[in-house]
């Protein structure tokens, strides 16, 4: 067993900061039991903390994901939210998903108002809101077209908008930018970590890439797959706000071997 | 705002409007050709004028049929009649039973089957039975006209309800949507134009299943005119039936076309930007007051 790949039991949390997920031993198995998506998972989150969850397809880090969000029900071990066991989808997480799944027969601005929508009227300061967060991801002169004239950054953004407008402290990202090119990955991953720090929110980030993993988090989740388990938790010392040009440096890419090294070894 | 609107009302210059008049000049030059040498070859002979009645004569018998007897007015509008009747019962089933059959897997898992064989039997040929049941007034071709009305816009409405983005419906339960708000802001909306496209399909055969119906068995619509004047060998009647019907065919073509660009505005462009603007002058109304 090499060095590098201590299985983490129980990472201790940085000092001071409280733990809003937590998970023991969390494991979830489809089919009863015949397939095992992920295994024994321990970990702490604290407040505020960027975590990228990285790894191959099979991993179990959707699974993760959609575990936190209560959209599935765990077979096994403890998950909590704020202290609270998950039992079902919760106003505490906002999801973003590799398709922008906006409604297409909404605006932009109608879209971001969805998540209001669902649990009362919108009021004037909703909507007001909605203005203002298509603003902060640079959409505001897009708020009354509708997905179709949007191109697939901007739908993204329009989801990311709506994502904040749900007020939910903890955000889950299931590759939310896996479908678009590179280009426009890059400047999206800037503004996301700039907009998560402005909030203030919890992110899990789900990605297949070690660079992004690495670039955007405080902390990276390793994980491998047959059967999924979180292998390993690798804290980012870096600096923030951080620059693209980050990814050129010697401590980057010795970071970025580090991970390819757990991940290769299962 | 302003610029961009006047921009789309106004045509680009002068040239795209003599181009458009250009194309119609061209096609009723080759229509009146067309028409010309049908005339001359039936007053030549080289045509039966009993099969090919001149187009002189079937103007004649249309300004006869509608402006001097007016009889065929009433034929017109029985099977208009017995068209939205059949279409408006047709698809409210299929799109009510399809919204049923789609929320619950276990009807579903019950209904399938009968639904797989209804739709193997061709629908036509159910037509004389049902008249036989239901006799030869009207009720019996709304019938028809329900059963030919039925199956694409239940078809339609089933794939729409079962092909829900899994993605959208995750989405919404994790926004803690409850099943009325994924069905009322997901589901149908999503379906709409699918059901739409189910839609235009049934009207396109309500006006052939009521014309089948009318030529089986009936007393009054334009089936029976048709048939009653090609019996009576007044070609030039029937022609200026089938006219008729061809018209009717057309407005029913373009008006459930436009009535689909409405509902479905967002897959067309200038719908959307047209909505879009509106939208937008709605919300700020809202939000001066």
């Amino acid at each position: 067993m090499n060095a590098v790949a201590r299985p983490v039991e129980r990472e201790e949390t940085s000092a001071g900061a409280e733990t809003v997920i937590s998970g023991r031993n969390v494991g979830k198995t489809f089919g009863n039991g015949a397939v095992v998506a992920l295994e024994d998972a321990n970990f702490d989150i604290p407040k505020g903390a960027f975590v990228s969850l990285v790894g191959p397809s099979g991993c179990g880090k959707s699974t993760l994901l959609r575990l936190v969000a209560g959209l599935i029900e765990r077979s096994s071990g403890s998950l909590t939210v704020h202290g609270k066991e998950i039992d079902g989808p919760h106003e505490d997480v906002g999801m973003m998903f590799q398709r922008a799944t906006l409604l297409d027969w909404r605006t932009s601005v109608e879209n971001v108002l969805l998540p209001t929508e669902i649990h009362r009227k919108p009021t004037k300061a909703d909507r007001q809101r909605a203005i203002e967060l298509l603003t902060m991801v640079g959409l505001k002169d897009f708020a009354f077209s509708f997905p179709a004239q949007l191109s697939g950054g901007m739908q993204q953004r329009v989801a990311l908008a709506r994502l904040l407008q749900t007020g939910a402290d903890i955000l889950l990202l299931d590759e939310p930018f896996g479908a678009l090119d590179e280009f426009t990955r890059e400047r999206l991953n800037l503004e996301l970590m700039r907009i998560v720090g402005e909030v203030g929110a919890t992110t899990l980030f789900v990605t297949h890439n070690i660079g992004e993993a690495i670039f955007l988090a405080d902390k990276v989740m390793v994980m491998t797959p047959r059967p999924g388990r979180l292998a390993h938790v690798v804290d980012v010392p870096f600096a923030r706000p951080r620059e693209l040009d980050l990814q050129q440096t010697p401590e980057f890419n010795a970071m970025v071997a580090q991970v390819r090294d757990i991940l290769g070894e299962h | 705002m302003a610029v961009s609107e006047s921009a789309i009302s106004t045509p680009p210059g002068g040239r795209g409007l003599s181009l458009t008049s250009k194309r119609i000049l061209r096609h009723l030059a080759i229509l009146a050709t067309l028409l010309i040498v049908w005339e001359l070859s039936t007053r030549l002979g080289l045509l039966d004028e009993l099969t090919f009645p001149r187009p002189v004569a079937i103007v004649q018998s249309m300004y006869e049929l509608y402006l001097v007897q007016g009889s065929i007015w009433w034929h017109l509008f029985i099977t208009i009649a017995e068209v939205l009747a059949g279409f408006a019962a047709g698809s409210a089933l299929g799109i009510g039973l399809a919204i049923i059959v789609g929320l619950n897997p276990l009807v579903r898992r019950f209904l399938k089957p009968y639904v797989i064989v209804l739709e193997a039997t061709p629908r036509i040929a159910v037509a004389p039975l049902l008249i036989a049941a239901l006799g030869f007034g009207w009720s019996s071709k709304v019938a028809i006209i329900t059963l030919v009305c039925f199956f694409a816009p239940f078809v339609n409405t089933l794939s729409g309800m079962l092909n829900v983005n899994e993605e959208a419906h995750q989405l919404f339960r994790s926004l803690g949507a409850n099943k009325r708000q994924i069905f009322m802001k997901l589901m149908l909306p999503d379906a709409t134009p699918i059901i739409m496209a189910g839609l235009r399909l049934a009207m396109a055969s309500a006006l052939s299943g009521a014309l089948v119906a009318e030529f089986i068995s009936a007393n009054e619509g334009m089936g029976v005119l048709l048939k009653r004047y090609t019996a009576s060998l007044n070609m030039a009647s029937s022609f200026a039936c089938l006219l008729s019907l061809t018209a009717l065919g057309f407005l029913i073509f373009r008006t459930m076309e436009a009535i689909d660009n409405r509902v479905v505005f967002w897959r067309k462009d200038e719908r959307a930007a047209t909505v879009g603007r509106r939208r937008a002058a709605a919300w700020h109304r809202k939000m001066g007051a």
